[in-house]
């Protein structure tokens, strides 16, 4: 059986008045994960499990951002590095690095894609009105959570043709 | 079997291989010969070859599933899908465009098999 982790959210209301706030009751709506350098905060809709790194096995002539294919549930899924996603610098030797498995692309058209990470770290809110300078990319902007700035990630934007 | 082999339209399964620290699988009703060059397998593909390092063995079934969407962002070979073995994940070759890892260098291509 593999090892799922659980995220608790962090006890405290850690509110900052613009909208985003660290979760009290663990009613956030976003995942922050370690990656690299950066901070990410996943949409908590479309992540399916947070497990310990998964085993990944290279796949020759790959871009630098597919790690490789390892087994989730008996298919085949493709696990990319999540710092080189994002453009962050690599972190030292991660203490508790974990794959994120998430659903990615449209509604009608979605996948399970692994996101390698350094560690889950809570659960937050993060409230559309205070993401700032997205691109509309998979990177959908920036919040601030307490003292903290994280990258908002788009999912969905993942799954299109580039 | 090292050397040529039973007409493979009828031929079931899969052969599985590794290759660049990869593994692969291919039908084998598309697989024509198999011949050892040096440390390495040389598999007879119609009018293509592709190179093992090593042979895991054939087996009977595999589930293919596309191997279409984000995969194809990030690694731009063709292939006829990904599959499990136990718990392995491979990717299933087009046998008509095999990735570049597995082709033989064009020196190599024209050489004659040294069945083993």
């Amino acid at each position: 059986m593999r090892d799922q982790l659980e995220i608790p959210a962090l006890s405290g209301n850690g509110g900052n008045g613009n909208g985003t706030r660290r979760t009290s009751r663990g009613m956030g709506n976003h995942l922050l994960v370690k990656a690299g350098e950066y901070v990410c905060a996943l949409p908590l809709v479309s992540v399916r499990r947070v497990l310990r790194s998964l085993t990944v096995h290279p796949l020759p002539g790959s871009s630098p951002e597919l790690k490789g294919l390892a087994e989730f549930a008996g298919e085949p899924l493709p696990v990319l590095d999540l710092a080189r996603l994002i453009g962050s610098p690599p972190s030292a030797t991660p203490a508790f690095p974990v794959t994120i498995v998430v659903w990615v692309g449209p509604a009608d058209a979605r996948e399970l894609v692994g996101l390698a990470a350094d560690s889950a770290l809570e659960v937050a809110d993060v409230s559309p009105g205070s993401i700032v300078a997205g691109d509309g990319g998979f990177i959908r902007g920036e919040a601030a959570i307490g003292q903290e700035v994280v990258r908002v990630l788009h999912l969905e934007a993942l799954g299109r043709e580039s | 079997m090292i050397g040529p082999l039973a007409a493979g339209a009828g031929r079931k399964g899969f052969l599985l291989l590794r290759r660049g620290g990869g593994l692969w699988g291919i039908a084998s009703s598309a697989v024509d010969s198999l011949s050892r060059r040096g440390g390495a397998y040389r598999i007879g593909v119609g009018e293509n070859a592709i190179l093992a390092d090593e042979i895991i063995g054939v087996v009977d079934d595999l589930l293919v599933r596309p191997s279409a969407g984000v995969l194809g962002r990030f690694w731009c070979e063709p292939a006829a899908g990904l599959a499990i073995h136990g718990e392995l994940p491979l990717v299933v070759l087009d046998p008509r465009h095999p990735p570049g890892v597995l082709r033989p260098a064009d020196d190599d291509s024209n050489e004659g098999d040294r069945s083993a």
